[in-house]
């Protein structure tokens, strides 16, 4: 009886790929780090220093200057607190629109419900640009340029399309079943929606939380175009504005940056579960 | 010469042990069933075969060569998935000749496989279509197709009939049957369902908690069943299990079930006094006049299936119902009092712990 | 009962619907009727022009340049993103130990703000000290001295570098998801019969990431059209407008020339790019839904 010639590769214990992978990871990493650890040093560093070429350098002595500089400087709290002021209603409202519209478009859909979805989900994919002179003038003729309402009004709208669509999406999972089962039990819609369906949703408003925050936080282009007093002006605004002041002081203007990012990041780093599923899901299913 | 050794093959996952030390043995040619319910470790054991999950402890043998350390596509076995795993993206044709492709064999040569398993499946006008446009029953041949395209050892499946309804099933039971007389090929075939089992092995090793319970040939399992869990896992409707007391009476012993006693056969002397448990077939049962029973007994439910009629009766004295096959033309009613014979000579006696008695 | 449904759909929809409809709808009509005017952004008074406005497109230096620039930062939008994002997604795929963290990592730059991101690379391609001129100095030894951003030949460029760098991770967690959809007995096929490392990759990975790709080509394109504040604070469309898009064309032809009508007429061209992009784009969702599912 021939035995059959089959090679026999046996499973190596170390796989030198994995070594070769973790290099390759590790030195994208780097390069994709670099920029950051940048603003990182320049925070901590001298304006000489910087300007000698140390910035890429560990810093021997940490300098605190520059911290000190930006947190004495008496724009700096007013434009956090405007941007508090825009982000937090935007937030809030753009989500209870888009939780109020997704119930609908996912448990009361109608004959043509499905194109008016569509209508509202496409304003994701549009420039803003595109309705920027309207809504200038708009809020012109209201004369409320110069505040913070048109900016807080622009987000709550812009947000609605992808509220809107995660909401749908999650109110979807929740069952039909649960629905009717409240409603036979005497409940109306609003009832459902606010005892049944919301309090299952709480992780899609999470993921809605964290992206909006975040979104309009960084925004740049709306309060540029409705702002123009510096007490008006939201914090990204207000870095581009101070740039000019500290036009040479590179340390005061990492410092800023990085304390401008600072309520983002921790949303971030705490919530980032929630952002790249908010990132994803709008995304995939969009 | 074996096809395929298992030589005291475990497997735990973390502490959890889901395949305890299992050997056995397939013959070329043999078509055997693993049979067992959900997480009893059939489909883990048939992914040790393939290598998708290593072993540890024991040894595999496939030809007669150690493969314990081989890698999955140089073990020459070939899987099908329960969930057929086609690639949505490839036609037909490229899915089943997804293994000569990779393996760069010649585009001709490919083509020529290809065509040549097609005939044989029947789903040569389907060669172009892409996966999402089939349906069930086509979905399965076409994962059989490529598992026979490259002429394994041993071919593995996977629960592959769980998915379709059950008209199909009843068709493909029978297509891989015939696939098996024309290959004369080893297979192995991982079912939850006894019926499957039953229909289309050679032999069936029943498996219970990572071990295997028993092995054999269908009829084997049927008629002499080894302990209590293969006797009540194999047929349907499942055998009946009846609270029994084995006493001895003079020189006989007298088995004493509900209100009535038996008489043993002299074979059965080796217990006495012994509270067991006695199994009994549904078709091994029948239903008399009251007073001509073994026990007295109400019909609670008729099941008429056209060739025969299901009954579940309540025995005096017996918490659990019993199940009764009747010919069709028997005639019983719901609330109905009725005697019970028993056909003793078919009882299957377990003890308490399980095992068969005699 | 029918009623009362439509009832609570009445109430439920009219916050949000009317919301979105003054407020984005209205002004998307209202920009094709500006684009007729020559409104110049805070006079009452204007007159409407036709089709002066898409005429004077045609003969606009800038906005062919504009064109030109949108579609090479759109070119580049796809392709650096994408095949980073493809490639870190892989990598990170196969188990590299410290997976997570990486994915954090690469991922981080998404939170940051354009302004930020434009702070950032401004500092690296500073002619002086940058990071990308002291490498350059040290490998070469020369005294080398650049100002990336400030010659036309590589404004646009470096922006774009800088975009794709904050881009990419969306693309990569994109591209993770899509991995982590592809059923495992899918890959076990491929470990049975025997696929080594690259040809799992191209034949089955990629190929089933089609939707994922679908996904991330589509917010590329889309994003780039939408890329404005990074410019803005990276360049300002300059130098000589080498690096304009249109988003910057039309926002300076608006806000700080105050054509506002012109502007329109710009925005109405991106408007159209945008429908043209997005129909695409849903149809070949539609296609990839087919054979997906």
């Amino acid at each position: 009886m021939a035995e059959t010639t089959v090679s026999v590769p046996s499973v190596a214990p170390f796989n030198p790929w994995k070594v070769v992978l973790l290099i390759c990871v590790g030195c994208l990493a780097l390069l994709f780090l670099a920029p950051t650890v940048g603003v990182l040093l320049s925070s901590i560093k001298t304006t000489r220093e910087i300007a000698f070429g140390e910035l890429w350098t560990i810093p021997g002595t940490i300098y605190w200057g520059n911290f000190i500089e930006v947190l004495t400087n008496p724009s700096v709290p007013q434009y956090f607190l405007n941007t508090i002021f825009v982000t937090l209603p935007a937030t809030i409202l753009s989500i209870i629109l888009g939780v109020l519209a997704g119930y609908v478009f996912s448990k009361l859909p109608f004959a043509g419900s499905n194109l008016l979805f569509l209508v509202i989900i496409s304003g994701m994919f549009f420039p803003p640009q595109v309705i920027l002179i309207p809504l200038f003038q708009f809020f012109n003729s209201l004369g409320l340029i110069d505040t913070l309402w048109p900016i807080i009004c622009v987000h709550t709208a812009l947000g609605i399309p992808i509220c809107t669509l995660l909401m749908r999406n999650f109110f979807a999972t929740v069952p039909n079943a649960l629905r009717e089962a409240a409603i036979l039990e005497g409940a109306n819609e609003w009832q459902v929606l606010i005892r049944v369906a919301l309090p299952l949703s709480l992780p899609a408003i999470a993921v809605l939380a964290t992206l909006q925050f975040t979104w309009i936080w960084n925004d740049f282009l709306w309060p540029l175009i409705f702002t123009q007093s510096d007490e008006k002006r939201t914090i990204m605004v207000g870095i581009v504005n101070l740039k000019g002041q500290y036009s040479v002081a590179w340390g005061v203007q990492g410092a800023l940056s990085l304390i401008a990012s600072l309520p983002t990041l921790i949303v971030f780093l705490f919530f980032q579960r929630y952002f790249i599923k908010g990132m994803t899901m709008g995304a995939v299913k969009g | 010469m074996a096809d395929l050794h298992l030589d005291n093959v475990s497997k735990s996952f973390g502490t959890l042990e889901v395949i305890r030390n299992v050997c056995l043995d397939v013959a070329h040619g043999e078509f055997i069933v693993f049979v067992g319910p959900s997480g009893c470790g059939k489909s883990t054991l048939l992914r040790l075969i393939t290598g998708l999950e290593s072993v540890t402890g024991g040894r595999i043998f496939i030809g007669g060569v150690d493969v314990t350390q081989v890698r999955p596509s140089d073990r020459r076995v070939a899987m099908v998935f329960q969930s057929y795993a086609l690639f949505p993206h490839l036609t037909v044709a490229e899915n089943i000749g997804f293994g000569l492709r990779l393996a760069k064999r010649p585009a001709a040569v490919i083509r020529q496989r290809v065509d040549a398993v097609a005939r044989t499946l029947r789903i040569k006008d389907l060669l172009d279509r892409k996966p999402g446009q089939l349906s069930g029953g086509q979905r399965q041949r076409v994962a059989i197709g490529r598992s026979i395209i490259r002429s394994p050892e041993v071919f593995l499946f996977d629960e592959p009939l769980s998915n379709l309804d059950a008209a199909l099933r009843v068709l493909m039971r029978l297509e891989i049957t015939r696939l098996h007389n024309r290959l004369q090929a080893t297979m192995i075939f991982v079912t939850h369902d006894q019926t499957e089992a039953m229909t289309l092995a050679d032999r069936i090793y029943v498996f219970n908690q990572g071990r295997i319970e028993q092995s054999g040939t269908p009829m084997d399992l049927y008629n002499s069943p080894s302990n209590r869990f293969v006797a009540g896992f194999i047929g349907s409707p499942a055998m009946n299990f009846l609270p029994g007391k084995v006493e001895q009476t003079g020189d006989h012993m007298m088995l004493k079930i509900g209100s009535t006693r038996l008489r043993l056969d002299q074979s059965f002397t080796s217990v006495s006094h012994r509270e067991i448990s006695v199994g009994i077939r549904p078709e091994h049962l029948r239903v008399v006049e009251s007073s001509a029973g073994h026990v007295r007994a109400e019909v609670e439910i008729i099941e008429e299936l056209g060739a025969e009629v299901i009954a579940y009766l309540q025995i005096e004295g017996i918490s659990d119902p019993i199940t009764i096959r009747l010919p069709p033309q028997r005639h019983v009613v719901p609330g109905q009092q009725v005697g019970v014979r028993f056909a003793s000579e078919h009882f299957h006696l377990f003890g308490s712990n399980g095992t068969r008695l005699c | 009962m029918e009623r009362s449904a439509l009832y609570w759909r009445v109430v439920l929809l009219a916050a949000p619907v009317t919301v979105f409809a003054v407020l984005v709808i209205w002004p998307l009509f209202s920009s094709f009727f500006y684009s007729f005017t020559n409104w110049n952004g805070f006079n009452p008074e204007y007159d409407f022009v036709g089709l002066e406005n898409f005429a004077k497109i045609g003969s606009d230096r800038l906005f062919i340049g504009a064109i030109i620039n949108t579609t090479i930062w759109m070119v580049a939008a796809i392709l650096l993103p994408t095949l980073l994002g493809l490639a870190l997604a892989l990598l990170l795929d196969s188990k590299v130990p410290g997976g997570p963290i990486f994915k954090t990592l690469f991922y981080l730059p998404i939170c940051l703000s354009a302004v930020v991101v434009g702070q950032i690379w401004i500092w690296i391609y500073q002619a002086d000290w940058g990071l990308l001129n002291t490498v350059i100095r040290a490998v070469s030894g020369s005294s080398f001295n650049y100002a990336w951003l400030a010659k036309p030949d590589t404004s646009l460029g470096s922006v774009i570098v800088a975009w794709s760098w904050q881009q990419t991770g969306l693309s990569m967690v994109i591209f993770l998801a899509g991995l982590t959809s592809i059923p495992n007995d899918l890959l076990e096929v491929c470990e049975i019969e025997g696929a080594s490392t690259w040809q799992r990759i191209r034949i089955v990975l990629i190929p089933l990431l089609t939707p994922a790709t679908v996904v991330v080509v589509a917010l590329s394109v889309i994003n780039s059209l939408k890329g404005f504040d990074i410019l803005y604070i990276m360049t300002g469309g300059g130098p000589f407008h080498s690096s304009d898009t249109l988003a910057m064309h039309m926002y300076n032809e608006s806000f700080k020339k105050y054509l506002m009508g012109y502007g329109s007429a710009i925005s109405v061209v991106l408007f159209l790019i945008a429908l043209t992009i997005i129909r695409i784009y849903f149809r070949n969702l539609k296609k990839v839904d087919e054979i997906y599912g």
